[in-house]
């Protein structure tokens, strides 16, 4: 279960975000739709912390996960991260085998023995619908896959670590409809598991993937709804215009 | 005038240029090798100089040019890398990371010589070091500390940040992810900026010419402060200030090949390691 | 205008037309019951495979504009509806053709000019005209503000059919011949009411487009608060 409340960003002057409340359930998916630089992004990244590497930028509001504040001083943000995996637009595996990039997370974390890190490895290829293909050759590097299959191979990296939470920026923007369809499939099975938010510029696919939908625009959020609803009779004028493609 | 024809001039003059390049270098390389096979032999890579350096062997030479490549890289290798992980990782963009970089490309503009003075003044005698392996090795160190730096920073700049961000987003702490994502793929960059930067030490005359050199001592160090002879000051030796320059004129040549055999030799293993750890890193 | 919208405006514009089209049907089919002119009740028959023509185009175009440009929000509202409203319009167009076969057929069309008056014929068949004109002015003007009367219309047609079955029920009693007649009467007020039915589905159809609101199944009730 995650909560915004009242949030506003800066990026230095730039107001990035304007007052965004919203709360997403567990167990569900959410997207967020939005024309290119309208928050959406940043609003993911606050979740997993990652606007902390950005210098020049401030936060006020709450962002709560399970009831707790992952902005207040308590929290270890790797800890945090390890709770909250994080999937990027572009495939970005570590120039190492297969087995190795999936259980880079436990090694750095210092989760488990050998023959653990074997097993969770395994799991989490499955889970991500990758082992049938990857698994007789985990020692080839992570660099011989196709675009897709690095994708699933990073959904695989984090999930290792055993997250509540996955954040997806734009994870299929890159790919083939095949590749495309398949991660959506993954979204759609991994659902059960996890509280998955996903960024996508490809709105069909928030419309497939996603239970609920929050539209940004200009840092504002201007709807935030059921995706059904979202798609068949959006309350806003801003939306239906974004939507249908008459925007601007 | 034609596209066609004006673009086939303008191929034909690169084509030269580029060939007046090789040409010039192999004409260099050729002369050398021509002028200096002569002399190499076993004996004249194994054994010290006699007759007032007019005949006999460079082996001091080229054990003391080896001391002073190790002994400087063993400074500046870890210094460089470290400063440059530090300006490029941790220190973000603030004006006194500009002000770091400023300074060291200001140092690499330095003239060898000033480096040589500087590191007489400082190591050889207010630290009392005197004319020694370590007070030049530390000269060098200084000399291509630039060098080190700037070749590790543009290696870490060519990692893109999406790796450092993905090992982050798994809770990997910034300090892993430099040593466990970052370096091993710079790893092969850094490498070839270091060892660029060894043939650069094994050629520098100037900063030693006041640490560390010595004119005629046919015998090997015994510690590292110790004097020794080294290749580049000893060809420049026997070519103008030798007992007999006339007749020792084959011994400089001799001396010029094997020192730019050792560049070369040392320019090949840059390569190859290149091409090593590039691989290993994307299979490990 | 963008050219998904110059598409969605076309398609707009085929439905208005069948529209007319329809309207003109039930308007001449009136016409025809009354004055028991047996050549415009052909021409009414002919006309109908226009109508029919009409709704395969439009079924054809909402199908290429769904598959080409997955209309979303409004747009798939629109394409919905026309689908919808064109073959509920077919539909009318069929009844009217129905009605005009019975005129052809005429051995019933000259029933008593009281009893019509009873069962307030023409009552009924200006009615349906007021509603499916009603119900264009408000798919032209995107306005369901119309709807809640039509809506009420429809009810009034459904009170006339009721009360026909006892009128014509009494009548047949009275008199034996007059069964068959009344029987023929009976299915073509059925036609009438079922265009009334159709009428107002086809008003639902516009609120949903226009306002996104389910009407039917009962959300009938919460549209009207």
């Amino acid at each position: 279960m995650i909560e915004a409340k009242n949030i506003d960003f800066y990026y230095g002057d730039f107001h990035a975000l304007k007052n965004i409340s919203m709360a997403m359930e567990a167990n569900t998916v959410t997207a967020f739709i939005g024309p290119s630089g309208c928050g959406k992004s940043t609003f993911l990244r606050l979740f997993n912390r990652m606007n902390d590497l950005i210098d020049g930028t401030r936060l006020t509001g709450e962002c709560l996960v399970d009831g707790q504040n992952i902005y207040s001083k308590s929290i270890h943000v790797d800890e945090l991260r390890k709770k909250i995996g994080m999937v990027f637009q572009k495939a970005n595996p570590f120039p190492k085998s297969i087995f190795e990039n999936v259980a880079y997370g436990l090694r750095v974390n210092n989760m488990g023995d050998k023959s653990f890190i074997r097993q969770r490895v395994e799991e989490s290829l499955a889970a991500a619908a990758l082992w049938d293909e990857v698994k007789d050759k985990l020692k080839k590097s992570a660099f011989e896959l196709s675009g897709g299959q690095q994708q699933r191979l990073c959904i695989a990296r984090a999930l290792a670590v055993s997250p509540s939470i996955l954040l997806m920026d734009e994870p299929a923007s890159a790919l083939d409809p095949i590749s495309t369809s398949k991660i959506e499939e993954l979204i759609h099975s991994l659902k059960k598991d996890y509280t998955i938010v996903i960024v996508t510029h490809n709105m069909q696919q928030a419309a497939r993937v996603s239970d609920k939908t929050g539209f940004f625009m200009l840092g504002d959020l201007i709807e935030f709804s059921d995706t059904k609803k979202m798609f068949l009779s959006p309350e806003k004028e801003q939306t239906q215009n974004y939507i249908t493609g008459r925007f601007g | 005038m034609s596209r066609k024809v004006s673009q086939h001039i303008a191929f034909i003059t690169f084509r030269l240029l580029g060939s007046l390049v090789v040409g010039i270098l192999f004409w260099i390389l050729g002369f050398i090798i021509y002028k200096g096979i002569s002399v190499i032999s076993w004996d004249f890579l194994t054994t010290a100089p006699t007759d007032g350096m007019m005949s006999g062997g460079i082996f001091p030479a080229i054990v003391g040019t080896l001391c002073l490549v190790i002994g400087s890289i063993i400074f500046a290798f870890p210094l460089g890398v470290m400063s440059a992980i530090y300006t490029n990782e941790y220190a973000g963009n603030g004006w006194i990371v500009k002000f770091i970089r400023v300074m060291t490309n200001n140092l690499s503009g330095i003239p060898s010589i000033v480096f040589g003075l500087f590191g007489m003044a400082l190591f050889v005698n207010t630290l009392g070091f005197g004319d020694s392996i370590l007070a030049a090795s530390l000269t060098l160190g200084l000399l291509i500390l630039p060098l080190v730096i700037r070749t590790t920073e543009e290696a870490l700049k060519a990692i893109p940040n999406s790796f450092r961000t993905g090992s982050l987003a798994l809770g990997a702490s910034k300090l892993q992810t430099i040593r466990k994502v970052v370096l091993p793929m710079a790893f092969p960059n850094i490498i070839t900026g270091l060892i660029l930067s060894l043939g650069r030490v094994s050629g520098e005359t100037a900063p030693i010419l006041f640490t560390v050199a010595a004119y005629f001592l046919p015998k090997l160090p015994n510690s590292i402060f110790d004097q020794v002879m080294a290749l580049p000051y000893h060809l420049y030796v026997v070519a103008t200030s030798g007992t007999d320059v006339g007749a020792s004129r084959p011994i400089a040549y001799g001396t010029a090949l094997v020192l730019i055999a050792i560049v070369l030799l040392i320019n090949l293993l840059a390569t190859f390691l290149r091409r090593y750890f590039g691989k290993k890193v994307k299979t490990n | 205008m963008k050219h998904t919208e110059r598409e969605l405006s076309a398609l707009k514009e085929e439905v208005s037309q069948m529209w007319r089209l329809v309207i003109s049907q039930v308007e001449k089919v009136k016409q025809a019951y009354f004055s028991g002119d047996v050549e415009v009740a052909r021409e009414i028959a002919s006309r109908e495979k226009r109508v029919d023509a009409f709704e395969l185009k439009i079924d054809s175009d909402c199908e290429n504009y769904i598959a080409l440009f997955s209309p979303v929000a409004v747009d798939l509202r629109l394409v919905l509806s026309m689908i919808k409203i064109s073959s509920t319009l077919e539909r009318i167009g069929d009844f009217a053709e129905g009605i005009a076969r019975h005129v052809v057929e005429n051995e019933c069309n000259k029933i008593d000019s009281a009893l019509l008056e009873e069962l307030q014929m023409e009552k009924i068949f200006d009615t349906l005209i007021t509603m499916l004109s009603d119900s264009y002015v408000a798919l032209e003007s995107e306005n369901t503000k119309l709807s809640g009367k039509i809506l009420a219309k429809d009810n009034e047609i459904d009170e006339l059919y009721n009360k026909s079955v006892d009128i014509l029920t009494s009548h047949m009693r009275a008199n034996t011949d007059f069964i068959a007649c009344g029987l023929k009467t009976f299915l073509l007020i059925r036609k009438l009411e079922r265009i009334g039915d159709h009428c107002s589905n086809i008003v639902e159809e516009i609120v949903f487009y226009v306002d996104a609101k389910v009407l039917k199944h009962g959300g009938r009730e919460n549209a009207k608060r």
